[in-house]
């Protein structure tokens, strides 16, 4: 019985199907979405421009609430009356994600879907997870 | 014959012109246009008028460099090998923004020029060890410039610089004069009116800046083939940039695509007014520089010196500041170090700004900048050195 599980999720299709998939499958668990902020971009305007803000954890939720919002929608449109955790870190999302991971029981992720550019400087964010992540995870694609 | 593969390497030239007029307008004047100090069109001409300006009075030392110096016999640039550089060139331009990886024009030059050179056994090794070394130096400097500002003084430039826009326009045409000129209207202070001037001035600063290193790019190798002589060359070079500015430009002023913009003003006049000053050094003495890589170390270096600054406890007492809450977050996560077990680690592991400069995740992103300019070279190289259509 899994009860405690971490959706990482970006502003993507693959990530709200991580999030249907979680709550299909563990519809008893408490889920937390997770959203990085602050991830690198070509020439590093996007984590600075979060870091330079007067109140971190105001720039961070402003860049995260979207993230948010979308993710209750799709509890909403399963009918769940799960209770949505939400969590931001920063930085990079694969080391963010597996910071995290520890304190969940399973991590489920989708594909990652990024442009040409995201794969160049971000990097696969799944597979990264998928390889050092401290507990068992779910790739959705 | 000659005449038809000169057009033809001048039209290439023109091309590339073109695109880096497009492509610089944007970081220029984007907070300008952003901050409705200026027209899109405005940006376009002040753009033009300042590049020519860099490109006429300091960019040819870049364009001898470049044409003249880091090949050792000149000769090697016949028209068909100056036209397959500029290729090259434009391709680099293209690739940079058609995948959003920029990519450095004037790194992409030096690299397609290098690879002739080796191709042909001309090129001048002590001449591109120096712009080498001047590669990896200035973007420290750069860094360390800006990570002292980040640290010490943003707090303070970003106050007195906050600029509150007034309602209204800026300034409206007197007519009542014999020449029209703009004045301030009723509704714009004195302290508005000076930041959108520090804002236009700095944006033609980048743009003298832009000239000096740019306009190599599109003419060094047909001056270099002795086919085109320096000041025309200039000319044709900056006509294009201008027409790039009020064409492909505008598109580039809407989109933002680029991730400066992601900046708070202040920020961006900061790292515009440090890499610009440091382009403008380095094409002053014949290097060309490579602007992209010395923002994005300014802008890493203004982050980190911001997320690891330190904060006086009047500051945070007075809550201006928002304490870091945590200054060891950087080296908290060491790569391959062994995960703590389920549940072991505090949950209350609280984020900080540091995160967001992970030195491994920052090298990847300086170096991934070095793959367009890194594959032209080897690129030019292997076609200089194997297809035989180069009059080598």
């Amino acid at each position: 019985m899994v009860s405690r599980v971490l959706v990482p999720m970006e502003d993507s299709e693959m990530s709200d199907r991580a999030l249907e998939y979680a709550l299909e499958v563990y519809p008893d668990a408490e889920i937390t979405v997770l959203h990085v902020v602050g991830e690198p971009s070509q020439m590093w305007g996007h984590a600075t421009g979060i870091a330079l803000a007067d109140d971190l954890e105001d720039a961070a939720e402003e860049h995260a609430n979207a993230v948010f919002d979308r993710a209750r929608e799709i509890v909403a449109d399963a009918s769940g009356d799960v209770d949505l955790e939400t969590a931001i870190e920063f930085g990079h999302p694969a080391r963010a994600i597996i910071n995290r991971a520890g304190d969940y029981e399973t991590v489920v992720i989708g594909t990652h879907s990024g442009s040409i550019a995201n794969r160049i400087f971000v990097g696969n964010v799944a597979e990264k997870v998928f390889r050092s992540s401290p507990v068992p995870v779910v790739v959705v694609r | 014959m000659v005449s038809v593969l000169l057009l033809v390497g001048i039209l290439v030239a023109v091309f590339v012109g073109y695109n880096v007029g497009g492509a610089t307008t944007g970081p220029a004047f984007g907070p300008a246009v952003g901050a409705d100090a200026i027209s899109k069109t405005a940006a376009g001409v002040l753009m033009t008028v300042f590049f020519f300006v860099g490109a006429w009075t300091i960019g040819r030392r870049v364009v001898d460099t470049l044409g003249r110096e880091l090949v050792r016999d000149p000769g090697v640039f016949t028209l068909e090998a100056s036209i397959g550089v500029l290729f090259f060139i434009g391709a680099a331009l293209f690739i940079g923004n058609f995948f959003g990886v920029p990519a450095s024009t004037s790194m992409t030059a030096v690299g397609s020029i290098a690879g002739l050179g080796l191709a042909a056994g001309e090129l001048n090794v002590a001449v591109m060890g120096e712009i080498a070394i001047w590669w990896v130096v200035s973007p420290f400097i750069g860094f360390w410039v800006s990570l002292i500002i980040g640290r010490y003084f943003y707090s303070a430039l970003n106050r007195r610089l906050a600029m509150v826009r007034s309602e209204g326009p800026l300034y409206r045409l007197d007519q009542s004069r014999r020449v029209p000129v703009p004045v301030p209207t009723d509704t714009t202070n004195w302290r508005e009116l000076g930041g959108v001037a520090m804002v236009i001035v700095i944006g033609c600063l980048m743009a003298f800046s832009s000239g000096t290193s740019n306009i190599a790019n599109a003419v060094a190798p047909l001056v270099g083939s002795g086919q085109l002589a320096m000041n025309p060359a200039i000319v044709i070079g900056c006509a294009a940039v201008g027409i790039g500015t009020v064409t492909i430009a505008r598109r580039t002023l809407e989109t933002m695509g680029n991730d400066l913009t992601e900046l708070p003003l202040t920020a961006a006049i900061v790292t515009a007014t440090v890499s610009a000053s440091l382009v403008i050094f380095l094409s002053a003495i014949g290097i060309p520089a490579s602007f992209v890589i010395i923002a994005t170390m300014c802008i890493i270096g203004l982050g980190w010196g911001r997320a690891t600054r330190p904060i006086t406890v009047a500051d945070a007492v007075r809550g201006e500041e928002s304490v870091p809450l945590s200054v060891d977050a950087l080296t908290a996560d060491e790569e391959g170090e062994t995960l703590p077990p389920i549940g072991g680690e505090d949950p209350e592991r609280i984020p900080s700004a540091s995160d967001l400069f992970d030195p491994a995740t920052t090298a990847r992103v300086v170096l991934m900048q070095n793959i367009v300019p890194v594959i032209a070279t080897g690129g030019a190289y292997a076609t200089f050195r194997f297809v035989p259509i180069f009059g080598l």
